[in-house]
């Protein structure tokens, strides 16, 4: 009796109550929703033969299933050039004397946060049909290749999310003990061969990882090929398209360009798991890798190296700056200065401005109050609701944009919840894609935190809900601060889920610099993308400047 | 004398493996209370049992006679001071130790007037405004030990709470602690891996290894008259040697061990003739004497190594059959030193003698 009475309040506990919580939030918001495209890619519309219709369309149609083989060439592409310029790019900035290796950095943090449909639509100014640069250069009889399509995706693709390569194998690189590599060279391996046998195997999970995030952002980016690809069209636009299409009736067929799309993220995010977790060599440097002395000729041509490909990667930003001072003829920019532009955003920004600061806002900081307690319970209380907490953590890493948009809108657009085009599901959809960074910076520090602090008060007489409150919060503010800034960061620029789930009022900046773009106002749209970079850089200003924080927590 | 703590058969299993096995002991009020064994031996796990942070597989916790097995560990009244101290590092001394109070929703000038004293008591009056990270080791300490005092516990907990410090401050705040846990009378339990430590501060010492306890006793007599084989190997030096017991007269045995030697044990029942058993002395009981023509008597053997250690002087004894015995003696100037590689007897009084089961092995 007074046992079941025991068992009883354990089982009320507060943390309890906060893990069930917690577990109905995140299947209401991911699970259901992905469960439910899931059910309606196999429903097969009214006249279906077999649950498999959909699919069977998908792939006996080249229209379809050609834009999958589109999607990996240039995931696949990216990725592997991101590699490429990225691993140099970081050894060389970590090990040689390479100079303004700060202002390096920064610029790379830079072009991370940067909105990549941003990216896009700067290089058609400069390399578009109308270009600068393409004009300029047949002045002189120099044909340039077409930035439109396959290659212009890749190009631009391996510009914009080389930086994942660059932070995480440069935080890997800071992992290995410099006496790792003497024992190399002492025992007489060469400069090359010691990075090839000894250094790069270490860095093996950096690198994996590096090349999964890459490989999903490439796959699941929805702006870039809209803005580049005309004709060549990946899954992502193809489910875009067909979502519009389908508007108001059920997205049967965007279910099933879905359901694809996260397949394959979710394996490419299990293969890396399973890759890395047989790669991991848990190394704590002592004496991190310390820079070489080199002679100038190699660390000019490593300068040179990261000069160009830093410079190219920044070229689009500062041409957006730029050009939001010129005036503009459509997508044709003239060079003469002007404040036109600001001057006709002035009338519109009010709102998008506002909706974006305001959702963007609200989802941080259920983020931040979310992804603490989510945090707490995956290392504090572990067990198999915590692991499978965790799971579903892990899983939204993997849930692209676009495909929560469409889970999101299958699953609340009907009444009771209405829900599609109101500020509430777009906040929500922020949220729930963002928490894992709020759950993983939380999970880290707390890691590191031994659990006598909290234990000590709950042994002087504060209860669990107290502690937490008194002391955990209080231990965990910096990491829970740096987690608020980064989300804020990477959630006002988002645009895949949000051009899914907006409706006219929920308007967002990044909405409107994608319709300006699409209708060829470049000039408005770059003053409009000029506030965007603002809003995204400033936040991480504080991070690097006030809080001392290293570029890495990035990542 | 009343319990204040009664630990009831109380084991404690990890998937598998069993980290506390059926302990039973109780701790008068009062009374320094020491948990003393080696890493893994349970004795942390069994505290965190009594504070509450773990849930015991079977056995019960009565403080003062009254079951708390379901009372929550906020609500258990327990004061713990941890190894790595603990201390709040977000708050200021004063709030430190304030916090038990105004968890427990005690008025502001009764906080006010209890951590004022307390902090009088551990003589950091002067520091209450100061941040964790402004103090030394050694006052955080005492910080988190008046933390932990403050709130008139029914028990407090301290687990192995000097291990952090160096030396000096070590030697220092053990009889700090002793001092105020007399003062203030509070029953206490401590857990420590250093038998000094167990053997100095302690009423009451139990030895435990794999999740057992192996003694429950005054140091003085954990010292004396170990109980078990491994008491006597873990608290003081000892030693060891497989002997065979040869004969026994009115509760006097004579034992065979090494090549050919004997040795006698008082005070013995229940061995026979023809049984194995370990011989166990220690290296202060035993004496080096210049051996006689008559070898057929006591115990032999050829000195193999003198180890100089200031005021004492050790001496390495083989005494045939693969067996050594280590022999320590105080140092006086000026007195004879013996001859490496000479046969020496070894004087051993039959009370200082212990007998064990052999090891399994």
């Amino acid at each position: 009796m007074n046992g079941t009475l025991a068992a009883a309040r354990r089982l009320l506990g507060f943390w309890p109550a906060v893990t069930a919580g917690m577990l109905i939030v995140t299947a209401a918001l991911l699970l259901l929703p992905v469960f439910n495209i899931v059910g309606l890619s196999f429903s097969g519309g009214e006249t279906a033969a077999s649950v498999l219709d959909n699919y069977r369309k998908f792939f006996s149609e080249p229209y379809y299933y050609r834009t999958l083989i589109n999607s990996f060439i240039v995931s696949i592409s990216a990725t592997v050039l991101a590699l490429l310029v990225g691993v140099p790019a970081a050894y060389f900035v970590s090990r040689f004397q390479i100079w303004m290796r700060n202002l390096i950095r920064a610029a790379v943090v830079l072009i991370f946060v940067s909105p990549p449909f941003i990216g896009s639509y700067s290089w058609i100014i400069l390399l578009g049909r109308n270009g600068i640069v393409t004009t300029t250069l047949a002045e002189w009889g120099i044909p340039l290749p077409s930035i439109y399509g396959a290659q212009g995706i890749i190009f631009v693709f391996t510009l914009h999310y080389f930086p994942f390569v660059f932070l995480l194998v440069s935080s890997g690189l800071k992992s290995i003990d410099q006496s790792i590599e003497d024992a190399a060279r002492n025992l007489g391996s060469s400069e090359l061969a010691t990075f090839k046998n000894v250094i790069a195997p270490l860095l093996a999970p950096s690198i994996s990882t590096a090349a999964l995030l890459v490989f999903i952002a490439c796959f699941t980016d929805l702006g870039t090929p809209i803005i580049l690809g005309e004709r060549f069209r990946v899954l992502p636009v193809l489910i875009y398209g067909e979502f519009v299409n389908d508007f108001g009736g059920r997205p049967v067929l965007a279910s099933t360009l879905s359901v694809l799309l996260l397949v394959i993220t979710t394996s490419a995010l299990l293969l890396q798991r399973w890759y890395a977790s047989r790669n991991a060599y848990g190394t704590a440097a002592v004496r991190p890798l310390t820079l070489q002395e080199q002679p100038l000729g190699k660390r000019l041509l490593a300068a040179l190296f990261v000069y160009v490909l830093v410079g190219m990667a920044l070229l689009p930003l500062a041409n957006i700056v730029v050009s939001s001072f010129l005036k503009a003829n459509g997508p044709v920019l003239l060079a003469e200065f002007t404040l036109d532009n600001y001057r006709r955003i002035l009338g519109t920004i009010g709102r998008p401005l506002w909706n974006t600061i305001f959702f963007t806002t609200t989802a941080t900081l259920l983020c931040a109050v979310f992804g603490t307690m989510i945090g707490y319970v995956i290392v504090r209380r572990p067990g198999r609701v915590s692991s499978f907490l965790d799971t579903i953590i892990m899983f939204s890493f993997a849930v692209p944009g676009i495909v929560l948009g469409v889970g999101l809108v299958v699953t609340y657009h009907h009444p009771p919840f209405s829900m599609t085009g109101t500020a509430l599901i777009l906040i929500l959809a922020y949220f729930i894609r963002r928490l894992p960074f709020s759950v993983r910076s939380s999970v880290g520090m707390l890691q590191q935190l031994s659990r006598d602090t909290e234990e000590a008060s709950v042994n002087l007489g504060a209860g669990p809900a107290l502690t937490f409150v008194k002391i955990t919060v209080p231990l965990l503010s910096v990491a829970i601060l740096s987690g608020v800034l980064l989300t804020w960061s990477n959630t006002i620029r988002e645009l895949s889920a949000t051009l899914i789930l907006q409706s006219g009022r929920t308007v967002t900046i990044s909405i409107e610099i994608f319709n300006e773009v699409v209708n060829g106002n470049f000039g408005v749209a770059s003053a409009l993308g000029t506030v965007l970079i603002l809003l995204t850089f400033l936040p991480l200003s504080v991070l690097f400047t006030a809080m001392g924080k290293r570029e890495d927590a990035l990542v | 004398m009343t319990t204040a703590v009664s630990i009831d058969s109380i084991t404690k299993r990890f998937d598998g493996t069993t980290a506390v096995d059926d302990v039973t002991i109780d701790i008068a009020r009062g009374e320094f209370f020491t948990l003393l064994g080696s890493s893994g031996c349970g004795k942390t796990t069994l505290l965190r049992i009594i504070a509450g942070f773990l849930r015991q597989t079977s056995g019960t916790i009565r403080f003062a006679d009254k079951p708390i097995d379901d009372v929550p560990a906020h609500r258990r009244n327990t004061g713990m001071v941890f190894q790595n101290y603990a201390i709040f590092p977000h708050l200021s001394v004063f709030d430190n130790i304030a916090y038990g109070l105004r968890a427990r929703r005690c008025a502001k000038a009764e906080v006010e007037a209890r951590v004022g004293q307390m902090l009088e008591l551990i003589q950091l009056a002067a520091l209450r405004h100061r941040r964790p990270r402004e103090l030394s080791g050694g006052q955080q300490q005492r910080v988190v030990l008046a933390r932990a005092m403050v709130i008139q516990p029914d028990v407090l907990l301290m687990d192995e709470p000097l291990s952090n410090l160096d030396t000096a401050m070590r030697v220092h705040l053990r009889a700090e602690i002793r001092a105020l846990q007399r003062q203030v009378g509070i029953t206490t339990i401590y857990v420590t891996h250093d038998q000094e430590e167990a053997l100095l501060m302690s009423d009451r010492v139990a030895v435990m290894s794999h999740g057992r306890v192996e003694q429950i006793a005054t140091p003085l007599e954990i010292y004396n008259a170990p109980r078990t084989r491994f008491v006597a190997g873990f608290v003081g030096e000892c030693n060891m040697l497989p002997g065979k017991v040869a004969e026994v007269l009115d509760g006097t045995a004579t034992v065979a061990l090494g090549d050919g030697g004997r040795l006698a044990v008082d005070g013995l029942a229940g061995v026979a003739p023809g049984e194995a058993r370990t011989v166990a002395f220690r290296p202060q009981d035993a004496e080096l004497l210049p051996a006689p023509d008559d070898t057929t008597q006591g115990l032999h053997g050829r000195l193999v190594d003198i180890q100089f250690l200031g005021g004492t002087v050790r001496f390495v004894v083989d005494i045939g059959a693969g067996a050594i015995v280590h022999v320590a003696a105080q140092r006086r100037t000026g007195a004879a030193i013996p001859v490496l590689g000479g046969r020496y007897r070894l004087d051993v009084p039959a009370h200082a003698v212990r007998l064990f089961e052999p090891t399994a092995a």
